[in-house]
């Protein structure tokens, strides 16, 4: 009856392995209009980009002693700029990036 | 051996429930459903089924509970009234969606403005188009059966969809009519264990329910359809094992009573149209070519089977017990579907719709006698004069 091309299955009522780290199915970073730009030289390792993510995209690497930011699942709220003590984030426009996701056909 | 025994429309679900072995059940109190949870948490006080009853803080939460339940693998049951079944709304589409086949039983009480407790279609009408089996009682015997019935149909895995089994407030639910109970041989050879395919469990993680794309999400709706295309199939297999095992002649679909070169009809569903095959009967000893055709399943939406069964008739009057206002047919709800189901027909009979029983009043001898004359003017005069009748408050017929 219907026809559901290659590439865009569903499984039945969206039932997903869990756990896992990231959702390859469920990638939200295309809403993004503006990005989260950490200036590693000027973080302190307060780590509020980490609490106050609600998408949680914000990662401590212990081994480099470094927030890490998964722009896969950012929506660009921008909270983690306005949380940020030291005034490491800023946000920058996202298609000033030549990678830039938003409003492309195929983000990812 | 069946055994046989007066019960009320609220008994027999109870009953059946506990026949269909449920393991978890949320309960808020509203009348008039709440009867059955008050006979279904004395089963359980007293020991006869083995089922956790959790009480919600309100019918959203019931519905939260059950859907847990029932994704976690536990056959649930829940239900509800009027403006309980309405508060608990945002949660049926995900049920659907998320193809998690449980039950919510719901004996029918007007919506408010203000405060009215009688029978009405329009609260579980207004959530017909969620994805949800659905379909009404005329007995509390058939409410027995539905529940069974339902439970088959939507836990089966060409369907798996949750099920609306719906009884009209007191009509049903709290007036006793005989109900035949089976043996419980009988209900396990009829209805199979819960078996949920993609259940929550910590042996293989799931994750339920997640954040979609919106190109996701045309997919899910063509997978709700899908299954709503399958139903039919799966509804007509089971009701002829029903028919076989517990000695049932239920049709799946629309059921005929005196349609034998009948030239008028009614077409309706639930508690009315018992008093319906009376007026019918009465009117057949009077000469009056009518008969009555009833429905059992709103959805999936029996169109080809309507279609059937009521081109042979000159008009139609369909009795509408809900509410669709500044609709296209300015009344019920029934009329839209029961028009849309004859379009294709070469030959189409007339039709009109008779607004009776809102608010809970009765549809007495004396309407549907009134609703005869209408209809016969129409054949008589080969149209109708309106699409819509407000029984009893019509300024001219």
């Amino acid at each position: 009856m219907f026809k559901i091309p290659k590439g865009k299955e569903v499984p039945l009522g969206c039932v997903t392995p869990a756990p896992v780290g990231e959702q390859p199915m469920m990638i939200t970073g295309n809403w993004r209009e503006f990005r989260p730009l950490l200036e590693p030289e000027k973080c302190d390792l307060c780590m509020n980009c980490i609490v106050f993510c609600p998408d949680a995209c914000f990662q401590l690497d212990d081994a480099e002693e470094k927030v890490v930011l998964n722009e896969k699942y950012c929506k660009g709220c921008n909270i983690c700029i306005n949380e940020c003590a030291p005034g490491a984030l800023t946000a920058a426009y996202e298609l000033d990036f030549d990678d830039g996701v938003v409003r492309l056909d195929k983000p990812f | 051996m069946a055994k046989e025994m007066m019960l009320s429309g609220c008994a027999s679900s109870a009953q059946a429930a506990k026949m269909a072995k449920v393991e978890v059940i949320s309960s808020y109190p509203i009348r008039p459903y709440t009867a059955i949870m008050m006979e279904l948490s004395k089963m359980v006080a007293n020991g006869e089924l083995d089922a956790e009853f959790v009480h919600g803080e309100g019918e959203h939460g019931q519905l939260s509970i059950v859907l847990g339940a029932a994704a976690a693998g536990a056959r649930a049951l829940t239900g509800s009234s009027g403006v309980g079944v309405t508060y608990a709304f945002e949660n049926y589409s995900p049920i659907a969606g998320g193809r998690i086949p449980l039950q919510m039983m719901i004996a029918d009480r007007a919506l408010d403005p203000p405060g009215d407790f009688g029978s009405e279609h329009t609260d579980a009408m207004s959530c017909r188009d969620q994805g949800w089996l659905m379909g009404w009682a005329e007995t509390p015997q058939e409410a027995f059966d539905n529940c069974l019935i339902n439970y088959r149909v939507g836990e089966d895995h060409r369907v798996l969809l949750p099920q609306f089994v719906c009884q009209d407030g007191y009509f049903v639910s709290h007036i006793p009519g005989p109900v035949s109970l089976p043996e419980q041989s009988q209900v396990d050879e009829f209805l199979p264990p819960y078996n949920l395919p993609h259940p929550l469990d910590p042996k293989r993680p799931v994750s339920h329910g997640p954040q979609i794309r919106p190109d996701q999400g045309t997919i899910m709706d063509i997978q709700r359809a899908q299954a709503m295309l399958d139903a039919p199939a799966v509804i007509r297999e089971a009701i002829d094992d029903y028919n076989r095992i517990f000695g049932r002649k239920y049709a799946p679909f629309v059921e005929e009573y005196m349609t034998d070169d009948a030239e008028i009809a009614f077409f309706l569903m639930g508690a009315h149209t018992m008093t319906a095959r009376h007026a019918v009967r009465h009117l057949r000893a009077k000469g009056v070519k009518i008969g009555l055709v009833k429905l059992r399943f709103v959805r999936p939406w029996p169109t080809e089977e309507v279609a059937q069964a009521l081109s042979k008739f000159k008009a139609v009057g369909v009795v509408e017990t809900s509410t669709s206002y500044g609709g296209a047919m300015r009344g019920g709800n029934l009329l839209h579907e029961v028009r849309a189901s004859l379009y294709e027909l070469p030959q189409r009979p007339l039709t009109t719709s008779f607004m009776a029983g809102l608010g809970g009043e009765m549809v007495s001898l004396e309407d549907f006698y009134h609703m005869t004359e209408v209809l016969s003017k129409a054949v008589r005069e080969g149209k109708t004069k309106k699409t819509v009748y407000w029984v009893g408050f019509e300024a001219e017929d």
